[in-house]
């Protein structure tokens, strides 16, 4: 599997992610300083202590010196430069910390995302034109309809609001985030509204797969041998059945990512995505180009996980 | 996105391609109402095609009445809830909130709506050309399509609108600069399917020009797929919207949308949930109305069920 076409596949596509990186990075570094006004100006300093703080970050020099020292910084010491609100926080080790909270949290909507999303395909195509089979195919339509943020919303409205008044804060779900590496008790809600919208894509693309993968002849050859019907369904159809998921991999991983940037803020997680839409609003423009050009590695990186994922699954692909 | 996020999948697929072309002008005429015909026995669609319909007459209403001024701080007691003075209670500076979701109506529709023609007027042609011209023409905007799907577009939709301003003119540009590839892609698939059809041969031999095969020809027989897209991307650009909003990038107060309204009573979800009820509710239904009809079209509109 991992032959030299693959070494040379991935090398490739490594090269196109740094170079990716560089272009999203420039670009974003370009546009924030080319607008109007300054990222200081909330600050209402004046004279020389605003000289000062315009010389602290280099604000004063060039913009063509700026860049290529960000550049400098970025891609050979991995330096993002420092946070303009919060004075001396370094932004790498920061946007760091925060990504190992989102991929947590990613991964959990992930595991909701394509198991639940499976489960209910398959029983809609097992059970078809059948009332279960209109339950869930309705069910699915709704869930792609409801954004993230109103699934979560009426989550919190249930767990945290409506079930602390019914059992008098005996029972009711915690929103924030405690330590490192928070517990499945406060990432299961986040999750599943992170994950719930795909999670009905997931289902409506397997159910039609697995319909058409039933009426093949070796499930007929397979019925016709006497196998049981379970493992008919598990072993032979749905991994067929599970080709056409994996292509909608990419695209699902990257919706998880974005999708991040609400529920994170719903939920008070201190992720990727609570900052990017932070420092946004508080025009920390130097968190938003370290948080994007951190996001154009991530789905550089991810797209890649995915399509290498092809190969271990379908052996039929090859690079 | 469903949300925001590109997925092949709830849209129309790869497309059928639609009507009888090269039959006479009667048959022709007999797929629309076909068309109709179906529409109008698919009950979701219809129930969602009323709900629409409604939606429309209210936000139209919006333009000339509201209950009270969407932007009137004080009408009633600040986060107090349904009453008969206030259907939908009050927000956080006691304005009404039936007012503020009546004139949110309106700016998710031109939202939606807007988008989806400048989507149209964008992706249709680059796609027809795509598709009608292959080579050089083909892989170049192919290319431009693919580096636009690599990248996540409410994340390059933020970063437009910290560069251009919030405005609703720029927040209907960043959908549009991160949506347009659907529909060209799906014009592009339809021009290379239909340009290999004996009937454009027919016109090429008689001497049409390109613009008439493309607009004349290749075009009208690709409305059906067009007419599908375009009404999934309505929501899609409603969804983006109230994520923008909802982040505080997206509209700017006193105009209320949707997604903001949702944001602010999140903040007040113990004490006045009907703040974040009454948005989310409208936000959700208009969604599932889309679809719902999107669907609808799409069965509709697909001459493989005709038999």
């Amino acid at each position: 599997m991992l032959n030299r076409g693959t070494l040379i596949y991935i090398s490739q596509r490594l090269v196109l992610i740094v170079f990716t990186v560089f272009a999203v990075s420039s670009v974003v570094f370009l546009g924030i300083h080319r607008l109007p006004g300054d990222a200081l100006f909330n600050e209402h300093l004046h004279g020389t202590q605003y000289q000062l703080l315009l010389h602290h970050y280099g604000l004063d020099r060039p913009l063509w010196d700026q860049y290529t020292s960000f550049l400098t910084g970025l891609f050979l010491h991995g330096n993002l430069g420092e946070s303009l609100v919060n004075r001396g926080v370094p932004i790498t080790p920061l946007v760091l910390r925060e990504l190992t909270v989102s991929a947590e949290v990613g991964l959990f909507a992930l595991l909701f995302t394509i198991g639940l999303g499976m489960l209910l395909g398959v029983v809609a195509a097992i059970r078809q034109n059948t009332w279960v089979d209109y339950l869930l195919s309705t069910t699915s339509v709704i869930g792609y309809s409801m954004p993230s943020f109103v699934i979560a919303t009426f989550l919190l409205l249930f767990f945290a609001v409506w079930l602390d008044n019914f059992t008098q804060g005996t029972f009711y779900f915690q929103i924030g985030w405690t330590g490192r590496f928070g517990t499945i008790g406060e990432i299961w809600l986040p999750a599943f509204a992170l994950g719930f919208p795909y999670a009905s894509i997931v289902a409506r693309l397997t159910r039609a797969s697995m319909l058409e993968v039933i009426r093949q002849d070796y499930i007929r050859t397979a019925r016709a041998k006497g196998l049981r019907e379970t493992v008919i369904m598990a072993r032979h159809a749905l991994r067929n059945a599970l080709i056409p998921v994996i292509t909608i991999l990419g695209p699902l991983v990257i919706g998880i990512i974005t999708g991040g940037v609400i529920i994170e803020n719903i939920f008070g997680i201190p992720g990727l995505g609570k900052e990017f839409a932070n420092s946004i609003l508080n025009r920390d423009y130097n968190i938003v180009i370290g948080v994007f050009t951190m996001y154009a590695a991530m789905v550089g990186l991810a797209n890649l996980g995915v399509d290498l994922l092809y190969v271990v699954i379908d052996p039929r692909i090859r690079y | 996105m469903a949300t925001s996020v590109s997925f092949p999948v709830p849209g129309p697929g790869p497309a059928p391609v639609v009507g009888t072309a090269g039959l006479s002008a009667p048959v022709q005429a007999s797929l629309w109402s076909d068309a109709w015909r179906r529409l109008r026995r698919n009950r979701m669609a219809l129930i969602s095609a009323v709900y629409l319909v409604i939606l429309v007459a209210v936000a139209l209403v919006a333009l000339v009445h509201t209950p009270y001024s969407y932007r009137e701080v004080g009408v009633a007691r600040p986060y107090s809830g349904p009453s008969w003075a206030n259907w939908l209670g009050a927000d956080i500076l006691g304005r009404d909130v039936l007012s503020r979701l009546m004139v949110g109506a309106q700016i998710s529709l031109i939202v939606g709506v807007g988008t989806q023609v400048f989507v149209v007027a964008v992706g249709v042609p680059i796609g027809l050309l795509a598709g009608y011209y292959k080579g050089t023409v083909d892989s170049v905007v192919s290319f431009i399509i693919n580096v636009f799907y690599g990248i996540p577009d409410l994340l390059v939709a933020m970063i437009l609108l910290l560069l251009l301003g919030p405005s609703l003119n720029n927040i209907i540009i960043a959908i549009v600069a991160t949506r347009w590839m659907d529909m060209t892609r799906l014009v592009r698939g339809q021009t290379l399917a239909l340009r290999e059809r004996e009937f454009i041969e027919a016109a090429r031999s008689s001497g049409a020009k390109p613009a008439k095969i493309l607009f004349g020809h290749i075009l009208p027989n690709s409305l059906g797929p067009i007419i599908v897209q375009a009404t999934f991307g309505v929501p899609a650009a409603i969804l983006f919207e109230a994520f923008l909003s909802f982040l505080g990038i997206g509209v700017q107060p006193p105009t209320p949308s949707w997604g903001s309204m949702a944001a602010d009573g999140l903040a007040a979800i113990r004490i006045a949930p009907h703040m974040v009820i009454a948005p989310s509710i409208a936000l959700s239904l208009t969604l599932m109305a889309f679809n719902f009809l999107g669907d609808g079209l799409r069965d509709a509109l697909d001459p493989r069920q005709k038999r």
